[in-house]
């Protein structure tokens, strides 16, 4: 009987899902005319290269059209890092000294780590500098610089990431978005508008506001991912507090 | 000028169908064989390889972009040796045999020597709290 019911609620899902993808017309031009754009997808596409001058039109979109909501992503960002800081913290007894949850790694794992180190954070950098001109951008860029201090972290038990430089820069990068958006809307009336000229496509400065506000964004990003690592690898299984 | 950019694009082509070639064998080495230890050395050698030649053949094709391309080489190097290391090395350790039984295990008695040795260092540790008590 349970059997039959599973297979019923699975075919009605089915038939919902595939209803849902039969309204979608796969392979029809849904950019609308580009010339004179009908279409909201049209008009980011015209609107990103001519006006704003930026070769990448989702970071156009994301940063120029919708800062403002990028700005809430990057809240919630730092929400999801203050909540996870506030349940994992743990007092510290009076004969512990903090230390990683890490086992030793080997020779080979520790000099490559120190040549890889500096090639992802180069990498990270690159991505969130030219977030305007190639696919990616300060989410992706923080990651990766993420990840390139996770290998420290883990491969290292002595690295550390000095707690507090780490939230001064995370607070300031976000305090600079805000204040970035608040020049705008004091100078031209509105939050976050382009305050300087848009330059000319291709170029590494040019787009207005956004290369400056990837960069803000990959250091929030990148600073506030460490951060949560640091923390989770400081937790030692097995021992209640 | 126009037949050394012909050479160079036939030679680049020829690069990145050799890559294509040990990346397939790679995959199929990780779907063919029998445990951890043969999977990664198939991943890892083949991959390592087929990457890098695909990566020098595009290079070969587009002369200009061949700064980044070698950077991006060296990192291919570096890192997949170095990621499949450390993947042995914490399976061996977390108790995963190979398949095939060895006649020699040279990494087996490292392991325990190294156990040995912590061993000692916190039989020493304690005597030491003993004193101090």
């Amino acid at each position: 009987m349970k059997r039959y019911i599973i297979f019923l609620f699975i075919a009605v899902l089915g038939w919902t899902l595939a209803q849902t993808f039969r309204a979608i017309p796969f392979g029809a031009d849904r950019r609308g005319n580009l010339d004179q754009p009908d279409r909201v997808a049209a008009f980011y596409l015209k609107e990103s290269p001519e006006t704003l001058q930026t070769a990448n039109s989702i970071t156009a979109i994301v940063v120029n059209f919708r800062g403002f909501d990028t700005l809430g992503e990057v809240t919630v960002l730092f929400l999801a890092a203050t909540g996870l800081a506030s349940i994992l913290y743990r007092k510290e007894e009076d004969d512990e000294t903090e230390e990683r949850i890490t086992l030793i790694s080997s020779s080979l794992v520790r000099t490559g780590a120190k040549i890889l180190f500096p090639l992802i954070l180069l990498l990270g950098i690159y991505v969130f500098i030219h977030g305007h001109l190639t696919p990616g951008g300060g989410f992706q860029g923080g990651a990766i610089i993420a990840t390139g201090f996770l290998l420290m972290l883990i491969t290292y038990k002595r690295f550390d990431t000095n707690h507090n430089l780490m939230v001064w820069l995370e607070s300031l990068a976000g305090l600079a978005f805000v204040a970035t958006g608040l020049y705008g809307l004091f100078t031209y009336g509105s939050f976050l508008q382009n305050t300087h000229s848009v330059g000319t496509l291709n170029d590494l400065i040019s787009g207005g506001l956004i290369p400056l506000i990837y960069i803000f964004i990959g250091i929030k990003v990148g600073t506030e991912l460490t951060n949560i690592l640091d923390i989770l690898l400081k937790i030692k299984p097995g021992k209640q507090s | 000028m126009d037949t050394l950019n012909n050479i160079l694009t036939y030679l680049g082509l020829g690069f990145v169908l050799l890559g294509s070639i040990f990346l397939f064998l790679g995959a199929l080495g990780i779907y063919r064989m029998p445990d951890l230890y043969n999977r990664l050395q198939a991943g890892t050698k083949a991959s390592t390889l087929g990457a890098m030649s695909v990566v020098l053949g595009v290079g070969l094709m587009q002369p200009s972009w061949m700064i980044k391309l070698i950077v991006i080489i060296l990192f291919i190097g570096i890192s997949n040796p170095l990621s499949s290391h450390a993947l042995a090395r914490a399976s061996y350790r977390r108790g995963i045999r190979p398949f095939f039984k060895k006649k020699i295990d040279a990494y087996e008695q490292e392991v325990e020597r190294e156990k040995q040795q912590r061993k000692k260092n916190q039989i020493k540790v304690e005597k030491v709290k003993e004193v101090a008590d």
